[in-house]
């Protein structure tokens, strides 16, 4: 026989073995996996890249989940729209005439979910940690608690901390002190095992997925939504993936072709919020030196006009983004903040080139041969930094660039990873930055004011400035935001000449340039649940990352039924 | 015996060039974890006021006040006793926990596919070789092709094909996440069903290489006088092939397996975030992101242990074979 011919024998039959061996694989596999999709589980991805850490301690960053879910507030307050606080573990609460003592009745009949009843110790017990351990008190809690009986105590201040309420009664995990006043140090405790009050109990644990199930013994009743699992995944670009293969019900973020979202994937929903206000931060105080031409105010104005923020929000953010209002209270959400001395309610939304003009050159500056404007020798040329991947602001700044121009105004984009661009916004290493400034804990525009606006919460160029990275300072607006402080929020006559000095001098100053309302993009599966928030309803802030307004929509939901 | 001293000698000092860059290099990045962890709230809604920055530096104790070469002293101290510190990114969890809940996964499946490429790749090179000016030598620029392509793009057709369109493989994951972590039977299926698509993609792009490499020895080997020899004996050409020509041919091969055995360890960043696959590529990735340097180092050092132990394994394996390397002049 010849070599020749077996030879050929062998190969056919390798290749028959390896394509037998395939197909084994294949069709093994295909009979058993992809079966983790329960009819009335809702899966979740969070966004966050890579596996869960077994961290449930609700105070620690890393927290893989646990604030609102597992463990509860006082109260609720929601961020999307102008609602009272809702009662959780607290039914009331009131101020005393100065705002330095706050008195909090608490729920009744509440138990943990190991079957220990809940008081106002832990409630006291709660905060006394938090006085205790300053690496877990973010919200810079002074106050000093006192037990009244098992369900009032009250809470006292030195000053009126009428604005600490949102976060002492909205952002305060409150945990059992049975459990917790036996852990050495609950700054590096990771929790394993939660035990809360909350509407739901974790019950499953791997790092590629962990479930929660409805608590049977919560106050409110077991939620109807029985089991919610969170999933792990690479990133945002594998959540669309996720999503369009039907494997996920609720994720936040971006995905492509989001005017035709509902016919791409059947069953499912989108919705858009609006609250995080995008801006240009700008090093904008040559005091605490800041160099460049960012620093003289009709830069900044010019920048302002001289945007075509329709054509942005088509370029760069799929129209999902919204007109915002240079005084940075939410034109929508804080309709009755926003003050009628602003020159420009909101911002223009088509660019106003021979305004821009008219601004610089007011202000000393000419045009020079090449079409920019330069003023003492120094050209009108600034660098904008941007997070390389931030495919969104990248274009955002691209498009500007090519906008400005028009102005007579030169912009660099400066692209650099996300950790250098954080530092720099930190250290003041810019002239601009694109970036978003975040919502408070209640809808109150005061939060943006005191975290990006008060002089308080900035430093000089070169020291880790958080969060008035603009370094803005200026004595006005730090009095007002001073005064508002020891104003009950419910007078908001009061309130309101203060909001207009705020915003009438940060409308001038500009030291935040404002772009657009940022658009947080939500997808869920409708069909397989109902009760999500609407357009109309918005009982919550629609973003499985929001804490704890994602307990609050999974207590809303109810499973359609096959 | 002293060939082998000074191997390990030099080992031991390449060891410590590793560990101190392994200390420098991160810190060089720019970015500090507090400001990139504050930036992640940020985004995610986490209303972050003025006094979180202050908390979070206590916490992380990332602000320690230390002097760099304090810092690098006790950072080699604690290597040596095995304590690599605890990771910032997924705080408070040590780094040994994050490490060693990712690298048995990364192991088996980089090192399974790793094997195969090699196999797959000498066998094939070595009949390539063998029967050189066939139809058989269009596997060179076929397999090369598939080395080129840039790695993502392969992985990502694959997903499109095999998962996205035809559904044969999962999208995402190590393991079907509705089962009981452990060793049964139903774990190990999801788990091999799992990582079959991304091994896949790994061994198509990786064959091209081991391929083209044996082919040329082969092809080099197949002049020698003794295989001219063994044919005049009367040998059957099989066992000329693989007795003679393919035994020589393998040496180099042999060397830059134990080599990439080394590199398994560091997996593939790519294939895990591609599959969101739960090994040790992704937490490096996950490290640099955040400025985790515990973490990173940690990483780090498994690596570079990695790769010192397979080249050690390589040099005195050669040695053995060998005994011309071991000839001092």
């Amino acid at each position: 026989m010849s070599l020749h011919a077996r030879w050929r024998r062998v190969r056919t039959a390798a290749i028959g073995a390896v394509t037998i061996g395939l197909l084994a694989v294949g069709c093994g596999g295909s009979s058993n996996g992809g079966s983790s999709t329960d009819s009335d589980t809702l899966i979740v991805y969070t966004g966050l890249a890579g596996d869960w850490p077994r961290v449930f301690n609700p105070y620690l960053p890393t927290v893989s989940e646990g604030p609102g879910t597992i463990f509860e507030p006082l109260f609720f307050y929601n961020i999307a729209r102008q609602d009272d606080p809702a009662p959780r573990l607290g039914t009331e609460y009131a101020w005393n005439e100065d705002g330095t003592e706050l008195s909090i009745t608490l729920r009744e009949g509440v138990e943990w979910s190991d079957g220990e009843p809940f008081t106002a110790d832990d409630v006291a017990f709660t905060l006394n940690m938090l006085l205790e351990h300053e690496a877990l008190n973010t919200q810079n809690f002074q106050g000093e608690p006192t037990v009244v009986d098992d369900t009032h105590l009250t809470v006292s201040f030195d000053e009126p901390a009428y604005m600490k309420a949102p976060d002492l009664l909205g952002k305060t995990w409150i945990v059992p002190e049975h459990i917790w006043s036996q852990i050495e140090d609950p700054a590096t405790d990771q929790i394993q095992e939660p035990i809360g009050t909350g509407p739901f109990a974790l019950t499953d644990f791997n790092p590629q997925a962990f479930t929660l199930s409805a608590n049977e013994t919560y106050w409110d009743g077991a939620p109807a939504l029985p089991e919610v699992r969170y999933v792990a995944l690479s990133g945002n670009q594998a959540g669309a993936d996720a999503l369009a293969a039907g494997e996920i019900d609720w994720q936040t973020g971006p995905v492509p072709d989001m005017e035709n979202f509902e016919q791409n994937h059947p069953g499912y929903k989108s919705i858009t919020v609006n609250a995080f206000q995008m801006v240009l931060d700008t090093c904008s105080n040559p005091d605490l030196g800041c160099t460049g031409p960012q620093t003289d105010p009709a830069v900044r104005q010019a920048i302002y006009y001289a945007m075509d923020r329709e054509q942005l929000n088509a370029l760069a953010f799929q129209n999902t983004a919204a007109e915002m209002s240079p005084g940075f209270a939410l034109p929508e959400r804080d309709a009755g903040y926003l003050s009628a001395d602003l020159e420009n309610q909101t911002v223009p939304m088509n660019a106003d080139v021979q305004q821009a003009q008219e601004i610089l050159e007011g202000a000393g500056w000419t045009m020079g041969g090449d079409g920019i404007y330069e003023k003492d020798g120094e050209k009108l040329s600034l660098t904008v930094r941007v997070v390389t991947g931030w495919t969104d602001y990248i274009t955002a700044v691209n498009t500007m660039s090519e906008q400005l121009k028009e102005a007579g105004i030169e912009l660099t984009p400066q692209p650099a990873s996300n950790n250098e661009t954080m530092d720099a916004r930190g250290r003041g290493d810019f002239q601009l930055q694109i970036d978003s400034l975040y919502p408070g804990p209640t809808p109150d525009p005061y939060y943006v004011y005191n975290n990006f606006f008060n002089s308080d919460n900035t430093v000089p160029v070169g020291e880790s400035a958080n969060p008035n990275f603009s370094r803005y300072s200026n004595p006005a607006v730090d009095e007002a935001i001073s005064e508002l402080n020891q104003i009950d929020p419910v007078d908001t006559e009061a309130r309101q000449q203060h909001y207009d000095t705020i915003q009438a001098e940060i409308e001038r100053d500009m030291p935040y340039i404002p772009i657009l309302l940022g658009g947080t993009t939500s997808q869920f599966n409708s069909e397989k649940f109902t009760g999500w928030p609407t357009d109309v309803n918005l009982h919550a802030y629609p973003a499985v990352w929001q804490r704890p307004d994602q307990a609050q929509i999974y207590r809303s939901l109810e499973p359609a039924g096959e | 015996m002293r060939y082998y001293a000074r191997k390990l000698g030099f080992y031991l000092v390449a060891l410590w060039a590793a560990l101190t860059l392994n200390f420098f290099i991160p810190r060089m990045m720019p970015g500090n974890p507090v400001d990139t962890l504050l930036a992640k709230l940020q985004q995610r809604g986490g209303s972050v006021g003025p006094d979180v920055r202050e908390s979070y530096e206590l916490m992380l104790g990332t602000d320690t006040g230390d002097a760099l070469w304090n810092q690098y002293f006790s950072y080699l101290g604690n290597m040596f006793r095995g304590d690599l510190g605890v990771s910032v990114s997924v705080f408070p969890e040590e780094v040994t926990t994050v490490i060693s809940q990712s690298l048995p996964w990364t192991i088996v499946l980089v090192g399974i596919a790793t094997f195969l490429s090699f196999l797959v790749g000498v066998v094939l090179g070595m009949v390539v070789g063998w029967k050189r000016g066939t139809w058989l030598d269009s596997l060179i620029p076929a397999t090369t092709v598939l080395s080129a392509v840039p790695y993502f793009w392969l992985a990502l057709i694959f997903v499109m094909i095999f998962s996205t369109s035809l559904a044969w493989f999962p999208l995402n994951g190590g393991y079907d996440v509705a089962l009981a972590t452990g060793w049964n039977w139903e774990f190990i299926n999801s788990a091999i069903y799992h990582g079959f698509l991304p091994a896949l993609t790994i061994v198509v792009s990786s064959v091209g290489g081991w391929l083209l490499g044996m082919r040329n020895m082969m092809v080099s080997t197949m002049s020698e006088d003794y295989i001219l020899t063994a044919q005049a004996k009367g040998l059957r050409n099989r066992r000329i092939m693989t007795r003679y020509a393919a035994r020589n041919a393998v040496l180099p091969s042999v060397a830059g397996f134990a080599i990439s055995l080394g590199f398994v360890v560091s997996g593939s960043i790519i294939t895990e975030q591609v599959f969101s696959y739960p090994g040790i590529g992704g937490k490096l990735l996950q490290a640099v992101e955040n400025s985790d340097y515990a973490l990173m180092q940690g990483i780090f050092l498994i690596i570079t242990v990695a790769v010192l132990a397979a080249n050690l394994v390589v040099d005195l394996l050669y040695g053995f074979i060998d005994p011309r390397t071991r000839v001092e002049n």
